[in-house]
């Protein structure tokens, strides 16, 4: 097997393996069929993973450095934007500017 | 439609392509023809997953185990479908395609927009879809082109997903204003941190969904 061939398997065989998982709820439950405790969990499953996400996003900084001051001071900045203005591009960007600016000075 | 899609789609923009670029600039260290790092991004496409492909490459690891480290990095990806059961309507080539490109940011969003009342939901949902894996592949080939040549400083454009993310769950928030499933999720993610640190996002995704799951039941066989 040469180099190119098992890079072309292993890209197929992740390209399946990532379809499967996305694929199985879709499979294994029927739309309009489902219990109450299923649409229960479908409900509440955004809100949850979001603050999961966030929490996953945010949990290698390293807290005895500026880091930890600089993502406060950009997380602020996102957040007040998007409570005052609603405009999500407008809170992304510029916290981001703001979180780049202070890693890169 | 379009217009309206793409606008909605911005924000995973600024998370799509920095992060692509960074996909392809270290793809490239492992010498492959830079169209490769493009086609990973087309049939994978996959944040995590294909920064995980590049230890493997690069270890020559078995195709046995890539399949399985895969499918258990992606698989949170089983729980976002719940969500979606219905609104991706019937058996067709764009629910196929929708339910290829549920990545955590199209999750994130799809979940937390209000499609316009003039729109058809799964079609605008297609075009938010095809939009944001544009904006990954189109990161992921330039990162991949540009290795030698990329002067721009992109060191901290990866906050823009940090952001992406809190903007959405303010916007959860305000959608359904019930606070259970805020801490529900941010007490899993702590329980998630302190004992699966490595399967931090699967574990705190199946403990919060259990989590829910046994009140309702609790509160089920009480009334």
């Amino acid at each position: 097997m040469n180099e190119l061939d098992y890079l072309i398997i292993v890209i197929i065989v992740m390209a399946l393996s990532t379809y499967f998982t996305r694929l199985i709820p879709f499979v294994l439950f029927s739309p309009g069929r489902e219990s109450s405790i299923l649409n229960y969990v479908a409900k509440s499953t955004p809100p949850m993973v979001m603050m999961i996400l966030v929490v996953y996003m945010l949990k290698d900084i390293n807290d005895q450095s500026y880091e930890l001051i600089y993502t406060l001071i950009a997380l602020a900045i996102t957040i007040g934007f998007q409570v005052y203005k609603r405009n999500a591009l407008l809170s992304i960007v510029a916290g981001t500017a703001a979180y780049m600016f202070f890693v890169q000075i | 439609m379009v217009r309206s899609a793409v606008k909605i789609s911005l924000p995973i923009m600024f998370g799509f392509v920095p992060l692509g670029i960074a996909f392809g600039l270290l793809f490239q260290d492992l010498g492959y023809p830079w169209y490769f790092a493009s086609l990973m991004g087309i049939i994978v496409y996959a944040g995590a997953a294909q920064f995980m492909a590049i230890g493997f490459l690069s270890a020559g690891l078995g195709v046995v185990e890539i399949a399985m480290s895969t499918f258990f990095l992606n698989s949170r990806h089983m729980f976002y479908g719940l969500s979606f059961l219905e609104s991706f309507g019937n058996w067709n080539i764009r629910k196929l395609y929708l339910i290829f490109g549920m990545t955590d940011e199209t999750y994130a969003l799809l979940t937390t927009i209000k499609v316009p009342e003039r729109f058809v939901k799964e079609r605008y949902y297609l075009y938010i879809t095809l939009f944001a894996q544009f904006y990954w592949v189109l990161g992921c080939t330039i990162g991949a082109i540009l290795a030698d040549v990329l002067t721009f400083n992109t060191d901290g454009m990866e906050f823009a997903a940090t952001a992406l993310f809190v903007v959405l769950l303010i916007e959860q928030w305000i959608i359904v204003r019930r606070l259970l499933p805020f801490i529900v999720g941010f007490i899993s993610s702590i329980i998630a941190l302190v004992f699966f640190i490595n399967h931090m996002l699967l574990t705190a995704i199946m403990i919060s969904i259990a989590s829910i799951v046994f009140m309702r039941l609790i509160k089920g066989s009480q009334s």
